[in-house]
């Protein structure tokens, strides 16, 4: 039926070098969250503030985050800035790149999240004499992080695919740009994306199950 | 800043990009759609046994970067099945798919959504499970999955940056090769930010207010 | 018992007969368009004019190639790391994309002979205080992912043992991040280095030295089985020699001393 001869050899012999960059990855989409989560309860916070200048600050971002591609952040993390004379290396542009885009996700997420949770309750912990930090930090945070949950678990797998985007910002040590490199030394195309396209779906399948088993674990009630 | 060599024909370029990337969204956000509401429903009916192939399916889709997608597709069409498609076929196909998987989510999300027991009222009155579909769950799932529709549209016309790699030169490809020629990428890249921008943000904020009302009443 | 044979023999000849394809070659002449793959961002060998109509040395014998054949050509741009897959994909029919034509490649494509050839040029940032090939050790250097250059180059740092390399997907974002100091230095073919120099379109970099890798000669390629359309390829190149043509898209591209392209005390 079909006259194409699959290779697969070629490819297996590079698996090590593939999985080395599958761990970068992760790495990368880690980074991304972590900072990324930091960030976005800050644009949160910034947000319920009075402050005229700083809501328009977190608002920005968010908005932009939002409705640009991906693609589009991390090209101007790193073609775009330079033009300030501001330099980041491929990893750091395509890590920008990705919290800044989680961080705008996520702040949404969060301000969805705070809808459901009663003003009363805050209320209650300042007349429990709490100052405002208190309240938001023991009472509203925790709720908040846990109702985002989900969410969160989803972001976290598209910051793994995001990865994919750093080859445009001459990104060659993460998944996607091993594989690339390999196709262009070996011009196996089908067999090494295919393989890349395995791994990918073991580390998405890896994380959407383990967060299943940590939110059985945490929120049982 | 504002000192630039664009040239007129060159914002006709960019603007044909722009439509390209129009095109293309709406095409596969059209065939996403209605694939999508099918494998939904599909899912809903068979439980989930019977639609676990179909799951697996398009779980794919959500799992795997879109770049690899349509690499594979591209080179699976053209290398090993022969046929002779356009980039742009192959671009809708692959995008079509993948809005199907994440609109299937909605979908069963959304019919989920209608309690059991205002179905069962409406079998008990006699409606036909097509009646039942028609006049109760559709009306009631719409409301439900409708924000986060609009939100996945969105997200296809982001993404759909990616088919360059499928030599479709849309929007931010066009941008590539202007910043190219001209080498002032700060300028063109905002240019270009700009549009996804004024397209995709009326449209988020209009998806928003669609939430709001639909959980004020 | 003889008759049996002869209608087996019959049977044989007429399968063979009716399995026999036409040739790419016949496919192309009778589409009456030969499709390209050609990289616009190589310039001079692929560019676009202030119209964005691609131009360049290997647009014009693209153009040669459909004019030989009698048939329209239709340049179908492909970035460097895509050249291979467009015409895996059956998108293009041959490729006039300054490909090298490496051994490791060859398993997968079919190359004919090499209708150009390249000297390999080190271009640096003036503040990087790079002089020679051998002063980038230590430093970020770069090169086109997935070109004859970057092979070497990274396989180079990765034996310095210091510095880092980059791939980057382009030509053109290759030369931006050069003039924004992103890249210290870049290794590039000659012609392309002398070319985006000259443009000032990128302030600050200069050519300072020759790359000691071997001379990198480019060839056109099509599908590994197509023998009809690589016999056509190779001849076609020989005619550009011989008539003068490529001396005179030389002159008109790049200029200088027209590099030969045989190899010395080899056969082909």
């Amino acid at each position: 039926m079909f006259d194409y001869t699959f290779q697969w050899n070629q490819v297996l012999v590079r698996l090590p070098k593939m999985l080395d960059g599958a761990l970068v990855t992760m790495e990368v989409a880690v980074l991304s969250m972590l900072i990324g989560i930091t960030l976005a309860i800050i644009l949160t916070i910034l947000r319920l503030s009075g402050s005229r200048p700083l809501k328009a600050v977190a608002t920005g971002w968010i908005e932009i985050a939002r409705n640009t591609p991906a693609l589009f952040q991390i090209y101007m993390a790193h073609f775009g800035v330079a033009s300030f004379g501001i330099h980041f290396s491929p990893f750091v542009s395509l890590l920008i790149g990705i919290t800044f885009n989680n961080a705008g996700y996520l702040a949404e997420n969060f301000r969805g999240a705070l809808k459901a949770i009663p003003d009363t309750q805050a209320r209650a912990g300042r007349s429990l004499g709490m100052s405002q930090i208190q309240a938001f930090g023991y009472i509203i945070l925790p709720q908040m992080l846990r109702i985002s949950f989900l969410p969160m678990t989803n972001q976290m797998v598209w910051a793994i695919l995001m990865t994919s985007l750093g080859v445009t910002v001459g990104m060659n040590s993460d998944l996607y740009g091993v594989t690339q490199d390999l196709n262009a030394l070996t011009f196996r195309t089908f067999e090494l994306f295919a393989i890349a396209g395995v791994i990918f779906y073991v580390i998405t399948k890896f994380i959407t199950l383990s967060a299943r088993i940590i939110a059985s674990r945490l929120f049982r009630y | 800043m504002f000192e630039t060599a664009l040239s007129a024909a060159d914002l006709i370029f960019l603007a044909k990009g722009a439509g390209i990337t129009i095109v293309v969204t709406a095409i596969s956000v059209v065939i996403g759609t209605v694939l999508g509401i099918l494998f939904g429903v599909l899912r809903v009916q068979l439980g989930p046994i019977l639609s676990a192939p179909l799951t697996l399916f398009l779980d794919i889709f959500r799992s795997v970067p879109l770049l690899i997608q349509l690499v594979l597709a591209n080179s699976f069409i053209g290398m090993v099945l022969k046929l002779q498609l356009s980039g742009f076929f192959v671009a809708c196909m692959v995008l079509s798919l993948y809005t199907s998987a994440y609109c299937a989510e909605l979908v069963r999300g959304g019919i989920d959504a209608v309690p059991g027991i205002t179905r069962r009222a409406a079998r008990s009155l006699g409606m036909s499970w097509a009646q039942d579909m028609r006049y109760i769950v559709l009306p009631l799932a719409t409301r439900v999955a409708l924000p986060s529709w609009i939100g996945l549209a969105l997200g296809v016309m982001k993404d759909s940056a990616l088919v360059y790699v499928v030599q479709v030169t849309e929007l931010l490809k066009s941008t590539q090769i202007l910043i190219t020629r001209l080498q002032e990428p700060l300028f063109l890249l905002l240019i270009c930010g700009a549009f996804y921008f004024i397209i995709s943000f009326p449209l988020a904020r209009f998806g928003g207010y669609l939430e709001k009302r639909s959980s004020n009443d | 018992m003889k008759m049996l044979t002869l209608t087996a023999a019959f049977v044989a000849a007429t399968g063979i007969a009716g399995v026999a394809h036409a040739d790419k070659l016949d496919d192309i002449i009778a589409s009456g368009t030969l499709r390209c793959a050609v990289v616009l961002d190589f310039p001079p060998m692929g560019m676009r004019d202030e119209n964005n109509v691609p131009i360049g040395f290997d647009v014009d014998y693209c153009n040669d190639l459909a004019k030989a054949l009698g048939v329209t050509a239709e340049i179908v741009e492909t970035p460097f790391p895509e050249r291979i897959p467009a015409l895996m994909s059956g998108r293009v029919d041959v490729g006039v994309a300054s490909t090298s034509d490496t051994l490791e490649r060859a398993k997968t494509v079919g190359f004919s002979i090499p209708y150009f050839a390249f000297e390999m040029a080190v271009t640096a940032n003036e503040k990087s205080g790079i002089t020679s090939f051998d002063s980038m050790k230590g430093h970020t250097v770069g090169a086109v992912a997935g070109t004859f250059e970057a092979i070497a180059l990274e396989k180079q740092v990765n034996e310095w043992g210091e510095g880092e390399f980059r791939p980057y997907q382009t030509q053109a974002d290759v030369f931006l991040a050069l003039s924004q100091g992103q890249l210290e230095a870049t290794v590039s073919t000659s012609t392309v280095a002398m070319a985006n120099v000259k443009t000032g379109n990128f302030p600050g970099i200069s050519v300072v030295g020759k790359a000691p890798f071997d001379t990198d000669y480019v060839a056109l390629f099509a599908n590994r089985a197509d023998y009809g359309l690589l016999n056509y390829l190779n001849l076609f190149v020989n005619q550009q020699i011989r008539t003068g043509r490529y001396a005179e898209l030389y002159e008109k591209w790049v200029g200088g001393d027209l590099p030969t392209l045989t190899v010395p005390n080899a056969y082909r």
